[in-house]
């Protein structure tokens, strides 16, 4: 039973990253209608600006945290400026191959910035602590609950706040919200540093508890397509959901059958998802 | 208040409209006549900005808006209630009037009065403001796409076939609604149709519309017994 609820535990908590990240590139799904291939590697980027902010310049954790998610926001517009825009209106393939251009650079620039070795951020709430006869590090509490705050801040953004719905709006209909006076090239920008500015946010969370290195981001973001394609492309609720179910699949996976394979049961998990649903678990049909 | 001169646009390597000049002035009722594919939605499309004309001038209120971008041409005070309505499907009716007053998000007691203008105009927009856009019939969607538009307070409004698709009896209504808009709020208006009869018993003067060229221009009261008129539109 312990074993149980303390792999449900670890679940929540991989499950509270994936959502987050998972969010980011749905939100930016929905304003591209294309996915951003090189999610997963601006995350990558996002845990080694936090330990670079850390190790060399001696940055309190939350300070550096805060500090990634201004960069990688920046970073954020820079990419959608430069390998996505000039492309907009071009067969979607040349997105693609700009985006795997995109990853490659960042992937070659922290190898060569910080070397292919993986890195290790100390853990700045190392102590354990017990709930429930169940015992776990600060850390790992705390990524559950600094990415619900995440999570629960990015929704009453987007439900509630202008801005937020603008977002909406231009991921529902371009050209309706061109004609409002919306900005569509500004929300472009807005959405692209929300995504990446939270995806920094879930490296630098679990930087103290995983290593990083240059090759994290391949997989993760692998992993946040399965995710918002488990839910749904472009469902905001689909990616939180998708996130918590692969999180605790790894988890359960992982803890009771072979660790080596949890990457199996997500992967495996998504194909058997689809062949039941294949517009994913909150898809909607097009209305309207 | 708008005038265009000589203006191309060309889609996909042909020009669909052609070498266009009109002018309307402040508080007129204009319709734009044209059987499908006369180039009725690419001259309005290219007159709110969502196409660059190819050749030619548009100037609104002496501002020319050639290579303005449609959301800097909606805070001029022209704004296109488009072909096929474009709405927000999966936000509400409320959210989806919101976004309508846009450009002047600041202005709370405006809004606040081109709402309960809006409410007023079609009731039933009042009546479901917290239901989804994407769940309306055809005729719900055109009213709120007609109050979407108002909700920016235009100085004129360019209405792209709103009859399109609907009953004959949903047709009139939102006839009236659009003749009080222009009457009534003294709003200028330009109204593409193919439904010229409804067209021409509202409005003040009409241009029609062929292979993209304007073939014809007058008073609705002398369009509606033109011969050509009569046989294109009309059906008689």
């Amino acid at each position: 039973m312990d074993l149980f609820l303390q792999q449900i535990l670890n679940g929540i908590m991989l499950g509270s990253t994936y959502a987050v990240v998972a969010l980011g590139l749905t939100l930016v799904f929905g304003i591209l209608h294309i996915p951003n291939f090189a999610h997963g590697h601006l995350y990558m980027l996002g845990g080694y600006v936090t330990f670079f902010f850390i190790t060399l310049l001696g940055f309190g954790f939350w300070t550096a945290m805060i500090s990634s998610m201004i960069i990688l926001a920046l970073i954020g517009i820079l990419v959608e400026r430069v390998v996505y825009r000039p492309l907009r209106d071009q067969p979607h393939i040349n997105s693609f191959i700009s985006a795997i251009g995109a990853l490659m650079f960042l992937e070659t620039f922290v190898v060569v910035a910080w070397g292919p070795q993986g890195q290790r951020i100390p853990n700045p709430y190392p102590n354990p602590v017990e709930i429930g006869g169940i015992i776990l590090t600060q850390q790992r509490l705390l990524v559950i609950i600094a990415a619900i705050v995440l999570i629960v801040l990015l929704q009453l953004f987007l439900k509630k706040t202008t801005p937020g719905t603008t977002i909406e709006a231009v991921a529902q209909n371009r050209e309706g919200a061109m004609l409002v006076g919306i900005n569509v090239n500004r929300v472009s920008s807005m959405t692209f540093a929300i995504s990446t500015a939270t995806a920094a946010a879930a490296a630098s969370l679990v930087a103290p508890i995983f290593m990083i290195s240059p090759s994290m981001g391949a997989l993760l973001g692998m992993k946040a397509f399965v995710i918002v394609i488990l839910g749904g492309l472009g469902s905001v609720p689909g990616a939180i959901f998708g996130g918590y179910i692969l999180g605790l699949i790894e988890a359960l996976g992982g803890g009771y059958i072979s660790a080596d394979y949890k990457d199996v049961f997500a992967f495996g998990a998504l194909i058997l998802i689809l062949a039941i649903r294949p517009t994913g678990l909150f898809g909607r049909e097009e209305v309207g | 208040m708008l005038k265009l001169t000589n203006v191309t646009t060309v889609v996909g390597g042909f020009p669909a409209v052609r070498d266009v000049s009109l002018e309307i002035k402040k508080g007129e009722f204009v319709a734009l006549l044209g059987s499908n594919g006369a180039g009725k939605t690419t001259l309005f499309r290219t007159i709110a900005g969502v196409l660059k004309p190819s050749k030619g001038v548009i100037e609104f209120n002496g501002k020319q808006l050639n290579n303005l971008p449609a959301h800097k041409i909606v805070m001029l005070g022209l704004s296109l209630c488009p072909e096929g309505r474009q709405l927000f499907p999966h936000l509400s009716v409320y959210k989806n009037l919101m976004m309508g007053a846009y450009t002047r998000r600041n202005d709370h007691k405006g809004i606040q009065l081109s709402l309960e203008q809006v409410y007023e105009l079609f009731p039933i927009l009042k009546e479901r403001k917290n239901q989804l856009a994407g769940t309306f019939s055809g005729g719900q969607q055109q009213m709120l796409a007609i109050g979407r538009a108002l909700m920016s307070k235009p100085d004129m409004l360019l209405l792209d076939e709103p009859s399109i698709g609907l009953a004959p009896l949903v047709v009139q209504k939102i006839a009236d609604v659009i003749k009080n808009i222009s009457k009534e709020m003294g709003t200028t208006v330009f109204l593409s149709e193919q439904n010229a009869n409804m067209a021409l018993m509202i409005t003040d003067r009409g241009y029609v519309l062929e292979n993209g060229k304007i073939v014809l221009a007058g008073p609705s009261s002398e369009l509606i017994y033109n011969e050509t008129v009569k046989k294109a539109y009309l059906g008689a």
